[in-house]
């Protein structure tokens, strides 16, 4: 973010918080629906915005705001859960009639080289490669049927970059297993950007 | 050698610059002689990068109704 932006941002623009509302709403929404469930995620969200635009002033500019943003609401989603003393819904246990395989085993030779080696992705810019209209479609149906945990943790570390300590902080999770269920999650991702970049469809 | 299987296996902690000087040597490696993993490496980076972009942009509706809630809590 540029230093102007970000001084107008901290004396409390409002044009401006609302900008930010704007581009990351939707994205602590579904950083905090593994944790509280989506029927109090818009709440917990909610109180999360609010405390942002109050402590707004002391962002330092060091982590990427989603960063910042992601961790103010993941701990209004505890303090929610433990106040209404709710059990976790997050589990690091595959469910036995979800997909837990990784996306791209069956890429593979049974020697371990590549059979379907990856095409060549022609979208370079970052804003672009998810975002195509028809692929943001695929994207949509892929990343609700994710199992849940698979998900969350691709919620919290890729979408809003908190640590794999914050995550394993927020979901009694081990550090392994969080890696684990991120790489499933991320060949799921690869494998239906490589099959559109290479075939134009999903 | 590594494997492709294993080096992809391997590519979330490479982007993360967390391997041992010895692992990060074998896939070094392994990167040297496999443009197919180079490719896989390099779209994985850009995957990643592409993923805090993959939510839409929240309502208008949304946005108000946020900031009307803290504009009543700026007004108490």
């Amino acid at each position: 973010m540029e230093t102007d932006k970000l001084e107008q941002l901290r004396s409390g623009d409002p044009v401006l918080f609302a900008e930010l509302v704007r581009d990351h709403h939707r994205a602590l929404i579904a950083l905090t629906v593994p944790i509280v469930g989506i029927s109090e995620a818009e709440e917990v969200v909610q109180n999360a915005w609010l405390k942002a635009y109050q402590a707004i002033g002391s962002f330092a500019g060091k982590s990427a705001i989603r960063t910042w943003l992601g961790s103010i609401a993941i701990n209004e989603a505890k303090m929610q859960r433990r106040q209404r003393k709710r059990e976790l819904l997050f589990s690091d246990h595959g469910d036995e009639n979800q997909n837990t395989e990784d996306g791209l085993a069956q890429r593979f030779t049974e020697r371990g080289h590549w059979q379907h080696p990856p095409a060549h992705w022609h979208t370079d810019s970052p804003e672009s490669l998810l975002t195509g209209e028809q692929l943001a479609e695929c994207l949509e149906r892929l990343l609700a049927a994710m199992p849940d945990n698979q998900r969350c943790i691709l919620e919290m570390r890729d979408a809003s970059g908190l640590s794999f300590e914050e995550i394993c902080n927020a979901l009694t999770v081990s550090a392994s297993n969080a890696r684990v269920l991120l790489h499933r999650a991320r060949t799921q991702l690869f494998k239906l950007v490589d099959h559109y970049e290479e075939t134009g469809e999903c | 050698m590594l494997s492709c299987r294993e080096l992809v296996n391997h590519a979330d902690r490479l982007l993360e610059d967390d391997l041992s000087f010895s692992a990060r040597i074998a896939i070094k490696f392994h990167l040297l002689l496999c443009r197919h993993c180079r490719r896989y490496v390099k779209q994985l980076r850009r995957l990643v990068a592409a993923i805090p972009f993959m939510h839409n942009k929240a309502t208008d509706e949304e946005v108000h109704k946020i900031m009307d809630c803290i504009h009543s809590h700026r007004n108490l």
